[in-house]
């Protein structure tokens, strides 16, 4: 078997259940909401401030710092799934060299989150364009601008998914993995940020919005290195765990 | 594939698996011969599951080694080709259907897709079924899509775990059937169960382990003539000519033993020498699952087995 086989494989798996029309479901009603408050929603003042210029808009699409949480919990059931179904047993007779096996799995797992990223920014500037016009505000964000919205946000996902699966491979128990994605990326930042200074630009939610082009606290390049160094950790450690473990 | 060079013969040595302080296999060896049918039998927690997960580089041995065609699993060329395993009972995504549980089988080993009707087939699970999710499957049904996916690189290796359970007279009819063609083809088979009546009918050896360890090996043949139902007139006096060879005698009724430890022709013999009459000797099929639970009795191991 090759590891094209593999990855095609991994696609596979995630492709025939309802698990990514869930995570699709989700997108979309966060898109809505988005949309209901362009529409309908006030500042304090009652203004539409929040919508007034081309960067209040941007803030509004970026979907990066959400596709990060959302895929994190699609990689981390994806991975995890696998041990509370026994179908990495198959996983592992196909491809008893694992690490090359779980490389196929983060791979799709990536991939999917990267898509699901994408649709997820790509429903929500389209849900803010539609609202727009229901308002006393055009659309004001660049080409460029929502380039970059869309670009960051399959970054996001993509290192947001594989973050999840490494710690769902790790974890192997779908619950604790749901509980360990959400402690890694919403629990961990805001404690690491109060006990180490200057790492405040360098959690996963700031680098989203560096990527998004909303903030400028490091460089884009940096911000998706950054990201992608964080999806990398759990990565490598379920490389390592998953060489000599027991499937039981 | 030639079973005489006995290319694909699983040959487990001395193997040991703990968890913590517990040895769940304990020092085992045994092997498993092409062109047979092999039973591996032994009580729920005897340890079979781990042996052949070890086997299947699933799990790590702390001690000795398995290996198939003198090989550990993970170095065969074609690992998938070669082997065909079923594991768990339960081993699916209950929301994805059958078919695509065996494409993405399929497709993780590299073989053509064709072959997932053709297994599919096999195994009657065909048309309607396998467009159904396995969660809507009763026991039998994920029994064999488990065998379907274990057959479809056509391998020249079965391993099975417990694969009659849940699985209709028929199913298991079909089964024999199936195991014994690929028997006849030189294939070599490894099939485990908690119940000896249950695989009784399906396998030519057995080997028989009991809390990690080995208690025998045999055909079963040996196994069943390992009980001997005796009829006689006198059954004081043939009980007496039997216990001096160490038999293990058992009165049955007013003229009935049941003989353990001898075969059918040295109790005839011991019998003609003490000019006993007898009046019905014959194998004890009947007991059986007797003869199982005594072997798989809790601390019952070779070393009791040929004491």
């Amino acid at each position: 078997m090759t590891w094209t086989n593999l990855l095609r494989s991994e696609i596979r798996k995630l492709t025939t259940t309802r698990m990514p029309l869930a995570f699709v479901a989700v997108l979309v009603v966060l898109a809505a909401t988005n949309g209901v408050a362009v529409a309908v929603g006030t500042d304090m003042d009652g203004s539409k401030s929040f919508i007034a210029t081309g960067a209040d808009q941007q803030s509004l699409m970026a979907f990066a710092a959400n596709a990060l949480m959302i895929t994190g919990l699609f990689g981390a059931i994806a991975a995890a799934r696998e041990y509370a179904h026994s179908t990495v047993i198959a996983t592992y007779l196909a491809s008893p060299r694992r690490p090359r096996a779980l490389g196929a799995q983060l791979a799709a797992v990536g991939l999917g989150g990267a898509i699901l990223g994408l649709l997820g920014a790509a429903l929500t500037v389209g849900a803010v364009a539609a609202s727009l016009p229901l308002t006393d505000y055009g659309f004001m964000v660049t080409a460029g601008g929502v380039a970059q919205v869309l670009a960051a946000s399959a970054w996001a996902g993509a290192c947001g998914a594989v973050l999840g699966a490494g710690i769902g491979t790790v974890v192997r128990n779908t619950g604790g993995a749901v509980t360990g994605a959400v402690l890694v990326l919403l629990i961990l930042p805001p404690l690491i940020v109060q006990l180490a200074n200057g790492t405040a630009a360098w959690v996963p939610s700031a680098l989203a919005n560096v990527a998004s082009g909303i903030t400028n606290d490091t460089s884009v390049a940096s911000a998706g290195a950054a990201m992608a160094l964080w999806a990398l950790v759990p990565a490598l450690i379920a490389l390592r765990v998953v060489r000599r473990r027991d499937i039981v | 594939m030639n079973p005489a060079t006995g290319e694909h013969r699983l040959v487990i040595e001395h193997l040991t698996k703990k968890y913590g302080d517990r040895a769940v296999v304990n020092d085992l060896s045994f092997s498993v011969e092409p062109g047979r049918v092999t039973g591996f039998l032994g009580p729920n927690g005897s340890g079979k599951s781990t042996t052949m997960k070890i086997l299947l580089d699933l799990a790590a041995a702390d001690h000795g080694t398995a290996t198939i065609g003198g090989s550990r699993y993970r170095e065969l060329p074609e690992p998938a080709n070669t082997v065909g395993v079923m594991l768990e009972p339960n081993a699916f995504h209950p929301g994805r259907s059958g078919r695509n549980h065996l494409r993405i089988v399929a497709q993780a080993s590299g073989y053509p897709m064709a072959r997932v009707d053709d297994a599919l087939t096999l195994v009657d699970l065909g048309g309607e079924p396998a467009r159904r999710r396995v969660g809507t499957y009763s026991l039998g049904m994920k029994q064999r899509l488990s065998l379907a996916a274990a057959l479809l690189g056509d391998p020249a290796v079965l391993v099975l775990d417990e694969p009659a359970n849940g699985l209709d007279p028929q199913g298991i009819h079909d089964l024999r059937d199936l195991l014994r063609s690929r028997a006849a083809r030189g294939h070599t088979v490894l099939v485990s169960s908690h119940l000896l009546n249950e695989v009784q009918h399906l396998v030519d050896d057995v080997v028989v382990i009991n809390q990690g360890r080995l208690v025998t090996t045999g055909t079963i043949d040996d196994l069943t003539d390992s009980r001997a139902v005796v009829r006689t007139p006198d059954p004081t006096a043939l009980g007496i000519e039997l216990a001096r060879t160490g038999a293990d005698i058992k009165p049955s009724g007013p003229d009935t033993l049941v003989v353990a430890g001898l075969r059918l022709d040295q109790i005839g013999d011991a019998a003609h020498a003490a000019g006993i009459a007898l009046h019905e000797l014959s194998a004890d099929a009947g007991l059986l699952e007797d003869v199982f639970l005594a072997l798989t009795a809790p601390t019952t191991t070779v070393e009791e087995t040929q004491s």
